[in-house]
């Protein structure tokens, strides 16, 4: 169904039409113009004399900007016809639609032109699942412009829809008398204005302003300007080079910004439905885009600081120092029947925040920033030992105190069965998953460099290396599974080892928290049979009680967490396997046109010679268009050391050569060169004699 | 101007009924009396609150100079101000209302440096122990979910 709607966004502001430009949702369907999590247009039709049209083709200009060529007709393959109509959208404050149509005939027509419009204003949140609406409704006409209203109690929504020519307004739509003469052209432009009033004042467009509306000319510009900072990548490889640009085009798709820094944008998390901060995915993906983008680093450390946890409320599941999961604008939230104001129910992305700021400084040397953000960092720390240890055994553990509408799981892998025992069975609350322990270790580390070179705070920086230590002591006895050489995914309540073999180890390895001496067994199982499918490493491996190739978080290949397991793999020194990973995840980027989906099939690559996408909403994610940029880093082992940029490349060899031009950080620009030796495909023929 | 009209999210959690006790000014009173907000360590800034009662705007203002803070309700150039109803402030107050999705409601109604506001709701507490927010339970009450 996705595949037959059309998407243009410009930062949490989205339409999602049908190939004709048509929008006719119901409640549960995802089409409409949306703004901030609220639907503004659930109708917009268009018709011509009282006819639907046919697409004949969609080009999709830019991620913000779209182009429907139309005609009218009743649906035959081919047409001929007396008209063209064209209908060229763009994402803006709402949105800006211009509408031409062309006559072909050697005799002028009159026509009748029709756009029907209506909206719901629902809820992301309800669209989702399909809740009734609590508040009334109001349209009106006002001065040639259709303005439809939503109101309950102070929550105030409303679209306004003019035409830049004379217009018969009613309350369901505009009406165009057009006469075109032979061989002549109409055109009009249409504008869709989403306003957020308060009851104090209403939001209103007087003509005045209306007329001063224009698409805004300097999107396309912007993008341009982007990808001209960005580093240049030249290599061999072509479909690493388009993977590389699909990249940087998404990402900067995905750029959002809060209302209170609007100038600073951040990476949402997917388009569309998740336009918004969550604290780990906007984390994750400023990692990853750290030697391309760094800004992105900065702008997000900004927001989620600005809004840490300062309090106690079991409703959003807010600690002082928590970071918080997910930011939302829509009705439900404004009314607390859903906690994201914002929501606080992730406890990887506190100390994931101390990761950033510290992998941040080391690239840009930006020591201003870490100055500004000591006491959330601080606050931070605090909070993995002060509330994260909910099992009273000094680990980082999650239990909701939402049981309503909080998240159960509060890891990267949150679905309800990805946490399970070899025999398949699921642990009870608290759950201290593996992952979190190392992600809390490096906090330490980082956070001790930190205090020690730019908060001038030695005895601190003492205090955190020696708790990071004593942490590692403990994770490399109570998690390591004794029979199976490798880090079981969680403790239970009880102490016990939920001891399934995961993808997890692979984060472990990033974090710095494995003793050297255990480091080899775990590189050899993420690249060894179980886990890697040659495509790349399963999220959980073959043979527990729980693995299925097409299951969300137990056996499907994520893109972003094999970037991370790469990461880890060069860490402790595994260049080949490193490279292995990358070359999977890389070459499967192919069958997706360069852009990585959110997650695909865990089948061994020999029994599929092409890797099966796990059917989801949103495309792009950011955190899998990051992948392709940090496995660049990993493969060409860029390394920030002080002032100093180390350059280690282990390419795989069918990358052939790679040269990453400019890379930005305290070093100004660096190139990076390195030409493809590791024997790769090797290691795919090895596994398929394996399986 | 300021539209007159009940605000029913506001609630009068926060007042002492049969006391003279003014919840506004005991908030400001204990901004005044700490002198100092750590969680303000790095903001600087004035904030102006037009706090209504259906009658009359009363307006508080709070200088924030790298975590001090000075109150006053002498009229000076404010970079935020933030339009209340006066009972949802002292929800706010009392944590019994979310600053956050009050905004989201347009109940509270901010304007110029929006990243001042935030960084000033972080003052507010959190609600007290047990409570579950006002619309939510009227909502199960009525049986909706």
């Amino acid at each position: 169904m996705s595949g037959d709607l059309v998407q243009i966004l410009e930062g949490n502001t989205f339409v999602v039409s049908d190939l004709r430009g048509d929008i006719e949702a119901s409640l549960t369907d995802p089409t409409g113009l949306f703004s901030f999590d609220t639907r503004f247009l659930s109708k917009w039709m268009l018709t011509i004399n009282g006819q639907r049209l046919n697409a004949l083709s969609t080009d999709d200009l830019q991620y913000f900007q779209t182009r429907f060529f139309l005609v009218p007709g009743t649906g035959t393959v081919y047409v001929d016809s007396p008209l063209s109509v064209i209908r060229q959208r763009t994402v803006g404050e709402g949105f800006h639609e211009e509408l031409t149509i062309l006559n072909h005939e050697d005799e002028s027509v009159e026509l009748e032109i029709r756009i029907d419009a209506d909206s719901d204003f629902a809820d992301l949140f309800e669209v989702k699942d399909a809740l009734a609406k609590q508040g009334a409704y109001n349209r009106r006409v006002d001065d040639d412009c259709l303005v439809l209203e939503y109101r309950r109690d102070t929550f105030e929504r409303s679209t306004w829809i003019w035409a830049s020519r004379d217009a018969t307004v009613d309350e369901h739509g505009l009406t165009f008398a057009a006469s075109i003469e032979a061989h002549g052209e109409w055109k009009t432009e249409l504008h869709v204005a989403a306003a957020i009033a308060s009851s104090f004042e209403s939001r209103h467009w007087s003509k005045e302003e209306r007329r001063g509306v224009k698409p805004r000319p300097d999107m396309a510009r912007g993008l341009d300007k982007w990808i001209e900072r960005a580093p240049r990548l030249d290599c061999d490889d072509d479909a690493l080079k388009s993977t590389y640009r699909r990249s940087l085009v998404d990402l900067a798709a995905l750029r959002f910004a809060t209302r209170s820094s609007p100038k600073h944008a951040l990476p949402a998390a997917g388009l569309p439905w998740f336009m918004t901060i969550f604290g780990r995915d906007s984390i994750f993906t400023s990692l990853q885009a750290l030697p391309f983008t760094p800004e992105l680093a900065a702008s997000t450390l900004r927001a989620l600081g600005e809004r840490q946890g300062t309090r106690l409320d079991d409703f959003r599941d807010e600690d002082p120092g928590r970071i918080l999961h997910e930011l939302r604008y829509g009705e439900m939230t404004a009314f607390e029947e859903r906690p994201h104001s914002p929501y606080y129910g992730s406890v990887d992305a506190t100390p994931l925040y101390v990761v950033l700021l510290d992998e941040y400084e080391r690239w840009t040397g930006d020591t201003k920033l870490v100055r500004e953000l000591e006491l959330e960092a601080r606050a931070a720390l605090r909070w993995i030992d002060e509330f994260a240890d909910l099992q009273g055994n000094g680990y980082i553990a999650y239990r909701r105190r939402n049981e309503e509408t909080g998240l159960e799981n509060q890891c990267w892998k949150d679905s309800w069965d990805s946490i399970s025992y070899r025999n398949g069975e699921l642990p009870g609350f608290p759950r201290a998953t593996c992952e979190l322990q190392g992600y809390a270790y490096d906090a330490k580390m980082r956070g001790a460099r930190l205090a020690r070179l730019v908060w001038h705070d030695p005895v601190f920086a003492d205090q955190l290396e020696k708790e990071a230590a004593a942490l590692k002591r403990r994770f490399n006895r109570d998690f390591w599974v004794e029979d199976g050489e490798y880090f079981a995914i969680a403790l239970d309540i009880d102490g016990r080892q939920v001891d399934s073999l995961s993808s997890n180890n692979g984060h472990l390895l990033w974090s710095g928290i494995v003793d050297k001496s255990k480091a080899k067994a775990v590189a050899k199982h993420l690249v060894g049979p179980r886990l890697f499918s040659g495509w790349g490493v399963r999220t959980l491996a073959e043979g527990e009680g729980r693995y299925n190739p097409i299951g969300y978080h137990v056996g499907t290949v994520w893109p972003f967490d094999n970037s991370f397991i790469a990461w880890g793999l060069r860490r402790y020194g595994f260049k080949d396997e490193a490279a292995r990973v990358a070359a999977g995840v890389l070459d499967a980027a192919r069958f997706f046109d360069g852009r990585l989906p959110e997650a695909f099939g865990g089948y061994p690559r020999s029994l599929t010679k092409y890797p099966v996408q796990y059917p989801t909403a949103c495309s792009p994610q950011a955190w899998s268009t990051g992948a392709p940029l940090l496995f660049l880093r990993t493969m060409l082992g860029l390394e920030p050391i002080g002032d100093h940029l180390i350059v280690d490349p282990a390419l795989p060899l069918d990358v052939g050569r790679i040269e990453l031009l400019d890379i930005p950080g305290r070093w100004g620009r660096i190139d990076a060169f390195g030409r493809g030796t590791v024997e790769t495909s090797r290691a795919r023929a090895k596994h398929r004699g394996a399986s | 101007m300021v539209e007159e009209e009940p605000v029913p999210t506001s609630r009068t959690a926060g007042t002492v009924k049969g006391t003279d006790a003014d919840p506004t000014s005991e908030f400001f009173d204990g901004l005044a009396r700490r002198g100092h907000e750590p969680l303000l360590e790095n903001v600087s800034g004035t904030l102006r609150f037009d706090l209504t009662d259906g009658k009359h705007v009363h307006h508080w203002y709070v200088v924030v100079t790298k975590g001090d803070v000075a109150v006053s309700r002498k009229r000076a150039a404010a970079d935020a101000v933030l339009r209340v109803d006066k009972m949802v402030f002292e929800g706010m107050t009392a944590g019994t209302v979310n600053a956050m999705a009050a905004v989201l409601r347009g109940a509270v109604v901010p304007e110029g440096s929006l990243h001042l506001v935030v960084m000033f709701q972080r003052l507010f507490p959190g609600p007290p122990t047990g409570f579950r927010s006002s619309v939510a339970a009227d909502r199960r009450r009525k049986g909706l979910r």
